[in-house]
């Protein structure tokens, strides 16, 4: 914006701009306050349950099959009379466990692939975008669905199959700054003083484009859980009782044909709480790091 | 060849080396890891020689790569295979389901699209004012929410407790029989085939699938769309255009929307592929009789030809769907038809 341009918009808008600049602040401040407030909650839950639920998740018959929710059962029982409630507070350790762990492979591995395509360029570049395009093609429930499927289920499956299912984005996101920094004078100064290739990338170019990778590692979560969800539902993934929340929206889908909407509802509750609290937190960060948006 | 030819046919020739890359990755990993399916295929009673004859039926009898190279060969040919399942050829399968997903996917898309963008406009003209907080949360929800558990409570909502759709029993109701088939596309038939009671009936049967694919692909169209709308019109020449006394229609409409279309178009390519590629859950859901549950049906029964034949068709898809998007820039953007 050249001189002429910032004086213009002083002189139009001096009023205007700056509460809304401040609201904006102030906004972003808010989402990312209410999204860590949530996932507070919920990794608060998911420890509590380790040492106190209600009932027991796993025993069906605590109380009868399909109660409605009352003072005794809160959210009600699953047609197998196990309480509701306590399912979905130890659901919060299974989703929310495996969407964190999985976002952490897939970033590190990702970034790190990423910064080595990118800084690198040339062959190393050309291949990594090829291979990543080709696994993009590939829909990314699809791809789960059938790893999960043919390698079995398992806590760990599943992690590793999401954490792979992220790696394409993070790689790409973590190339594209990379690329686009390495010639830039601070890189040139850092090389210039003899640091070698993989200090510059991971030392220097690295830890400047942390802002965007965080910000997507927050909505790469909300996604994760999603296709936890997803891969729960179809009864992949994990075994039959696991309380995790879209197997438990599987386990009620009958009742919700007969009226007893409870069992399907409220584990839906539950992944809308968490992906909406991780989607928050990425929008605030986003904001907040994209200089572009901030303004 | 002009230079807009020349860059339709590079994007289109794209295709084999993903389409390639996509089936050669599937293939192998399809095989590798589920090892055999000749049991799922064979009677349990079946001798070792029965095994033998429907394994080698099913083309899994010699080693990896001459099977590759089979499939190769045929695929040259544009044969993918024959479905371990319906026995029948997996282009044939795919052509039979093609409609349903299409048609579903169609409503839903439009759905999504003429209700998103203008949700996104009013959320940007009221920014940070209550119309904005209200809309941005329904829309936050509508991305947060997993699209099954939409589809269930709907059909609580409008089928268990309120009657006013029916059940989720697929395209028609039980026991009705489906008009001839023309186009495939059974709003387009039954009117064909003069039944206007029928093609209310198809309606209706549509109706809960089609808002749920509408609710969740209108909620990320509606955040770019916002996005978008608030940068342009922070712009100089929306200002421009209002001290010069246009309309706020006008403004908003015409000049601001038509600015910060390009990264609504973008997304809407790729909600396009997500939705034509079979809304696998959805479908299973409303027992809808499209290539989504085809390709879940594949997965579960080991159909490695089917499965690989969905594969090759949902990747041909994005490539497709990104190709429209560049295209559509073009006529959104005059700058881009000067390369």
């Amino acid at each position: 914006m050249s001189r002429h341009d910032l004086l213009a918009a002083d002189a139009v808008a001096p009023a205007e701009a700056k509460p809304a600049k401040a609201r904006r602040r102030l906004r972003t401040t808010w989402s990312l306050r209410i999204g860590v407030v949530v996932l507070a909650l919920y990794i608060a839950v998911a420890l509590l349950s380790l040492v106190w639920t209600p009932y027991d998740p796993l025993t069906p018959g605590v109380g009868d099959g399909y109660d409605a929710p009352s003072w005794a059962f809160l959210l009600g029982t699953d047609r197998l009379g196990s309480d509701m409630l306590s399912r979905l507070m130890m659901g919060a350790r299974y989703d929310l466990g495996i969407a964190l762990t999985a976002v952490a492979i897939a970033s590190i591995v990702g970034t790190t692939l990423g910064t080595i395509a990118g800084y690198h360029g040339g062959v190393v570049d050309t291949v990594a975008l090829r291979t990543v395009e080709i696994f993009q093609a590939f829909p990314g429930l699809l791809f789960a669905m059938l790893v999960v499927q043919a390698v079995g289920a398992g806590l760990l499956n599943v992690i590793l199959v999401l954490s792979f299912v992220g790696i394409p984005d993070y790689l790409r996101l973590a190339r594209a700054e990379i690329h686009a920094k390495k010639s830039w004078q601070y890189a040139e100064a850092a090389r210039m003083v003899g640091n070698p290739p993989w200090r510059v990338a991971f030392r220097h170019l690295l830890p400047n484009s942390v802002g965007p990778v965080l910000a997507f590692t927050s909505i790469n979560a909300a996604f994760a859980a999603l296709i936890t969800a997803s891969l729960g539902f179809l009864g992949l993934g994990l075994p039959p009782n696991t309380p995790e929340w879209g197997n438990m929206i599987a386990r009620g889908q009958d009742g919700v044909m007969t009226g007893q909407w409870w069992v399907s509802f409220f584990p839906g509750l539950a992944i809308l709480g968490l992906t909406g609290a991780f989607y928050l937190m990425g929008d605030a960060l986003a904001d907040l790091t994209d200089p572009r948006r901030r303004r | 060849m002009t230079p807009l030819g020349r860059m339709i046919l590079r994007r289109l020739l794209w295709v084999f080396p993903v389409a390639f890359g996509v089936v050669t990755l599937t293939f192998f990993m399809a095989r590798v890891f589920n090892g055999d399916p000749t049991e799922l295929y064979a009677p349990p009673e079946a001798t070792d020689a029965l095994r033998a004859q429907i394994r080698a039926r099913l083309g899994l009898a010699d080693p990896l790569p001459v099977q590759y190279l089979h499939y190769l060969t045929d695929l040259l040919r544009f044969d993918l295979g024959t479905s371990f399942t319906t026995g029948q050829s997996v282009a044939s399968d795919l052509w039979d389901r093609l409609p349903a997903t299409l048609e579903l996917g169609l409503v839903g898309l439009t759905l999504g699209i003429t209700v998103g963008i203008p949700i996104g406009v009013i959320a940007a003209v009221y920014r940070e004012r209550w119309p904005d907080f209200l809309l941005r949360g329904v829309t936050l929800s509508g991305m947060a929410l997993p699209q099954f558990w939409i589809g269930l409570v709907l059909i609580w909502i409008f089928f268990v407790s309120l009657g006013w759709f029916p059940g989720p029993v697929g395209r028609l109701p039980i026991g009705v029989a489906l008009p001839p088939k023309v186009t495939g596309f059974l709003l387009i038939d039954t009117l064909i085939a003069g039944k206007p009671a029928l093609w209310w009936l198809t309606l209706r049967q549509l109706a809960l699938p089609a808002i749920t694919l509408g609710f969740s692909s209108a909620a990320p169209i509606a955040r770019v769309t916002r996005a978008a709308m608030v940068e342009a019109m922070q712009s100089d020449y929306i200002r421009t255009a209002v001290a010069m006394g246009h309309g706020n229609r006008i403004v908003w409409f015409r000049y601001s929307l038509r600015n910060a279309l390009l990264p609504v178009v973008t997304l809407i390519g790729g909600v396009a592929g997500h939705i034509f590629a079979g809304a696998v859950l959805l479908e299973s859901i409303f027992a809808w009789p499209g290539l989504g549950q085809y390709a879940l049906q594949a997965i579960e029964r080991s159909d490695f030809a089917a499965l690989q034949g969905f594969v090759i068709y949902a990747s041909l898809l994005y490539v497709l769907a990104f190709l429209a998007v560049d295209l559509l820039y073009m006529v959104i953007d005059p700058r881009m038809r000067t390369p």
